[in-house]
């Protein structure tokens, strides 16, 4: 690490904490003097340097109303920082969450604006850093719901950075911003990726059977006993090898139903496996059929519907192959 | 800073091409004919692709534009040197063309700092009134298009931009007025070339070819005004002394060429000034017009205290740098005075010095024999002038032209002529008989504006009169022409030549021309004198008047003081502007129907029967009818349009609203009632009478 990027670092990770004491992270935000950062933005400057060119020739050829042509743009430029405050001042920030996305997919922060006094708040700019902006104007309407963005990348809990809310108004010369952390999470499904469930399992949709695969036939895996299995699925020789009491795993083509297993996608990583099942439970979920998941470490129950299927991609979303070992490398 | 090129809102362009239009309106005048047809074919064009009907120009176009026009502007001022006119041509022609090539947000942000600086460059032409509030006017109009620029929202329309932009500029306005009073002026960084224009009238010349200054009484320009102290002298002892012409080569007067050597440029008067003041000094107080030369006007004897400014060996005022903008300066004149008892020998040699040859013989005949004539000196000037008045001498704007013997002709044939003319030949006369004599010119008399009480001098008040050295008495001021046409002196150049031709020329259609109509006229001096109390108070003040207007409230620290101040000034806008912007933050917003039934709650609870913490309107309103009956039918009413209008069915539909408004007033009505009931008697008694509300 070269010293200008430990520096660097250095000083982002003081900033961070400096940010996270003075505007910490809540789930409402109202913006006030504490939590309001006002610089001129590059059009300010661009005007100061009118203002100083005016200045000057004000200077050398005696223009009194030059000055005041000059004083007047200074003023200008100094009360629009009351007007940019203004715009920011009593707004107040509620972070609604966002809507589960699926990795690759930008996730919408959905963020509830609100004027706490009676005055307007006019172009209004929100976006975390390095994405793109989101607009909104608080015009008559004492509130507005904005979405503001930022790409999935990684399956599991996206945690929202810090989040920008700046405005230019009245004359773009000002920028008045705040960095607010709304406690935002947004669930991130795996990216479903479409794949034939494993070798010698069979997908019953609907009742119909297809390829080479009969039902009680098909061997698929190992799972725990569940009262109820039938005697003759039960895996004996795990049993024997002390194991616990298993049960073959078999599809069954007779049934609308089918319990998606890790084991289905030999050979494939962690990450594949779960991109194939997220594609299955969102096909499965389409058809009439009742679906279950089995990880290593978690099983979910059949069943369908919308809780259901939210259940289910929560499941592939947060899983950590940590926690669940057993039965990984199967089959 | 967001997305590298951001689009112009259509707004904006409208608000831009309004105020650009509106900026180059004033150069207009300035500009050759074809630029401002290309500045408006330009705009025109833009407006064009505004509406959609041409495109932007291609880039061949554009170059071509730019290679013709930028030539044809060098060439076109190529006479008078590539000046100011021609840096604000190229200035005001660039600004357009990048209209055709402005796409995104960032051009259009250039445009508009130009802009800025446009408004400032027509201020170095002229600083009225008119013209400030044009730059005003023109600063709205850009501080417009730089709101709409970022409103994209349903505010951007004319009216809300207007009247934000207006808002803006009008609460910028205080400190404004406090950083122009208080912001320390500084002199010139570097010295700059300046704008020489035709119409810019030079005033008196540092040489006199008698027939020059007729030229002056056709115009009616404005030379200076003066604003006394006390009470102005009479309009007859109003010599405005300028130049002392001391050669005399036959046909001219000029200044001899080594007095400005004598100027002692570090020192308020020469080291052996001379001049005795006696009495009482007159103080005033005079804001010249530019003339472009480096000497000004004063009563004799003046004393003055400003620092670019010294008084010569022939107590001429000049100035350090050519007045090219108006200029203040404050006088004491001593009008009571001697001057230069002893004359030193240059002085003596330059105020004797006689043109070479004798080409007016008949004069010198006329002046020697005079001069036996007379005792004394100032016997033989006094018959001089008995001379003047006794033959038939004219006093005339339009005299004939001279030969070479110009004084010999006008003092035996043609014996017409203006001021320049008597005091020339009186002066020859002097030096003819070895008495030091020498002409001055400078200004007489003026007129009094009784609306804002100051004097203004014309430049047809333009004169020139003689002074001669007398034993014992030192320098005495003779005015062969008041010899000739007295009136000219008592009543004032514009009375006695109100009927001649040539007089008031060159004025024009301007009001001058209705002097004689008396409305008029005081319309006329009514808006010169606004025009002066703009000039005098606020165009120029400068480092002197600010040090002199500072220096009473702050004395001797007057630079630190000032700096406080400054800072003070800021720091109380900042927090006056910050109350008045930024309270009433946390105030919870009531509809109108909240608020009728809270004020009327508070009065209840004054009344004995406060809401309870958590209690219902119809629960409260049940308990108030128990615990006073009295109030208990309005109650009733208040709290069922209350519950109505607040709890009732919201929405946009137009019936529900009516409904909604009904309510309401009904409301208002019952609230109204139920209060009065409230009331005490003696309250009740008290509003009747109307003593309170």
């Amino acid at each position: 690490m070269t010293p200008i990027v430990a520096m660097n670092n250095w000083f982002s990770q003081r900033m961070q904490r400096w940010l996270a004491a003075r505007v910490p992270a809540v789930s409402h935000v109202l913006l006030d003097r504490r939590n309001i950062f006002i610089l001129p933005t590059g059009p300010g400057l661009l005007f100061l340097a009118a203002t100083t060119l005016i200045f000057v020739t004000a200077i050398n050829y005696i223009l009194s109303m030059a000055f005041g042509l000059a004083f007047l743009m200074v003023s200008v430029f100094l009360l629009s920082i009351l007007y940019s405050f203004r715009n920011l001042q009593c707004l107040s920030l509620r972070g609604l969450g966002a809507e589960p996305v699926f990795v690759g997919q930008d996730a919408a922060f959905a963020v509830l604006l609100e004027g706490e006094g009676q005055r307007p708040h006019e172009m209004l700019e929100l976006h975390f850093p390095g994405q793109r902006w989101s607009h909104a104007d608080l015009l008559d309407n004492s509130q507005a719901r904005v979405s503001v963005f930022l790409p999935a990348r990684q399956r599991g809990l996206l945690k929202a950075p810090r989040l920008v809310v700046q405005t230019r108004f009245p004359l773009g010369l000002w920028r008045a911003w705040s960095n607010v952390d709304l406690a935002m999470q947004c669930l991130v499904y795996p990216v479903p990726v479409a794949g034939p469930l494993g070798g010698h399992v069979l997908a019953s949709v609907s009742g119909k059977s297809e390829a080479s695969l009969a039902g009680t036939e098909d061997f698929h895996g190992l799972r725990n006993y569940q009262a109820g299995d039938s005697l003759k699925q039960i895996a004996w020789k795990s049993l024997a090898r002390g194991q616990g009491l298993k049960v073959k795993q078999f599809v069954d083509n007779a049934d609308d139903r089918l319990m998606l297993d890790w084991a289905m996608f030999p050979g494939l990583s962690s990450e594949e496996r779960l991109s194939r099942l997220c594609y299955w439970v969102l096909e499965l979920d389409r058809g009439d059929i009742d679906y279950g998941l089995r990880l290593p470490g978690l099983e979910i129950d059949l069943g369908r519907g919308e809780v259901h299927r939210r259940k289910v991609l929560s499941a592939l979303a947060l899983w950590n192959g940590s926690k669940g070992g057993q039965g990984d490398r199967s089959a | 800073m967001i997305e590298a090129r951001e689009a112009i809102p259509r707004i904006s362009l409208l608000w831009l091409l309004a105020a650009l239009l509106l900026l180059i309106v004033p150069h207009v005048v300035r500009l050759p004919l074809w630029v401002t047809v290309l500045l408006l074919s330009c705009m025109g064009w833009r407006l064009l692709i505004y509406a959609g009907r041409l495109g932007f120009p291609g880039k061949l176009l554009k170059i071509s534009i730019v290679l013709v026009a930028l030539p044809l502007t060098v060439m076109q001022y190529g006479a008078a040197g590539v000046g100011l006119d021609t840096a604000v041509c190229l200035l005001i022609l660039g600004v357009v063309f990048k209209l055709l090539e402005m796409r995104d947000r960032r051009d259009i942000l250039i445009v508009i700092a130009l802009c800025y600086v446009l408004a400032m460059l027509g201020f170095i032409y002229t600083q009225t009134i008119l013209a400030t509030l044009h730059a005003f006017v023109c600063f709205i109009l850009i501080t417009a298009t730089m709101l709409s620029l970022y409103r994209d929202n349903a505010r951007n329309t004319f009216k809300d931009n207007g009247r934000l932009a207006v808002r803006l500029v009008l609460q910028s306005i205080p400190l404004t007025i406090a950083l122009f009073v208080l912001v320390p002026r500084v002199s010139p960084l570097w010295s700059m070339p300046l704008p020489v224009s035709s119409s810019t009238n030079m005033g008196l010349s540092d040489e006199m070819t008698p027939g020059d200054i007729t030229n002056l009484g056709r115009s009616t320009e404005l030379a200076f005004r003066v604003s006394f102290t006390g009470e102005a002298p009479a309009s007859e002892a109003l010599y405005w002394r300028g130049l002392v012409l001391d050669f005399f080569d036959g046909r001219t007067w000029r200044r001899a060429g080594s007095t400005l050597q004598t100027y002692q440029l570090n020192s308020r008067f020469p080291t052996d000034f001379r001049g005795v003041p006696l009495g009482e000094p007159v103080s005033y107080d005079v804001i010249m017009e530019p003339t472009q030369q480096s000497w000004v006007y004063a009563l004799q004897l003046a004393e003055v205290s400003a620092r670019d400014m010294v008084q010569d060996r022939n107590y001429s005022l000049i100035t350090e740098r050519p007045i090219n903008q108006r200029y203040r300066y404050q006088v004491n004149s001593y009008l009571q005075h001697q001057t230069d008892l002893q004359l030193s020998g240059t002085q003596r040699a330059r105020s004797l010095q006689m043109p070479e040859g004798d080409l007016n013989p008949r004069t010198s005949a006329l002046a020697t024999e005079l001069r036996a004539a007379a005792g004394t000196d100032i016997d033989f000037a006094m018959a001089v002038l008995q001379h003047f008045r006794e033959q038939p001498f004219y006093y005339t704007l339009t005299p004939s032209a001279l030969g070479d013997s110009s004084i010999d002709e006008f003092m035996f044939t043609t014996r017409e002529g203006f001021c320049g003319h008597y005091a020339g030949s009186f002066v020859y006369m002097m030096r003819e008989v070895g008495i030091p004599a020498r002409v001055v010119v400078g200004y007489q008399g003026g007129e009094y504006n009784p609306y804002e009480d100051y004097t203004l001098v014309y430049q047809y008040n333009a004169h020139a009169w003689a002074e001669v050295w007398i034993e014992g008495e030192g320098w005495v001021r003779f005015d062969p022409t008041a010899a000739v046409a007295p009136e000219r002196i008592t009543l004032g150049v514009e009375s006695f030549f109100q009927d001649q031709p040539g007089f008031m020329e060159d004025a024009g259609f301007s009001m001058m021309r209705f002097r004689d109509t008396q409305w008029l006229n005081t319309l006329r001096l009514r808006l010169e004198g606004l025009d002066y109390a703009w000039n005098r108070w606020v165009v120029s003040y400068d480092e002197n008047m600010q040090m002199e207007l500072l220096g009473g409230w702050f004395g001797d620290n007057a630079r630190q003081g000032l700096l406080v101040a400054l800072g003070s000034t800021i720091a109380l806008f900042f927090v006056l502007a910050g109350w008045f912007l930024l309270r009433q933050t946390h105030g919870t917003r009531h509809d109108p129907a909240t608020s009728l039934y809270m004020k009327l709650l508070q009065e209840l609870a004054k009344s004995g029967v406060p809401r309870q913490r958590g209690e219902g309107p119809v629960d409260y309103s049940s308990r108030v009818a128990i615990e006073r009956p009295d109030l208990a039918t309005d109650m009733r009413d208040v709290t069922d349009l209350y519950v109505r209008l607040v709890y009732g069915e919201k929405s946009g539909a137009a019936d529900v609203k009516d409904l909604g408004n009904t309510n309401l007033v009904n409301l208002r009505l019952s609230t109204r009632q139920l209060r009065r009931r409230l009331m005490t008697p003696l309250r009740r008694l008290l509003q009747a009478c109307g003593l309170v509300s």
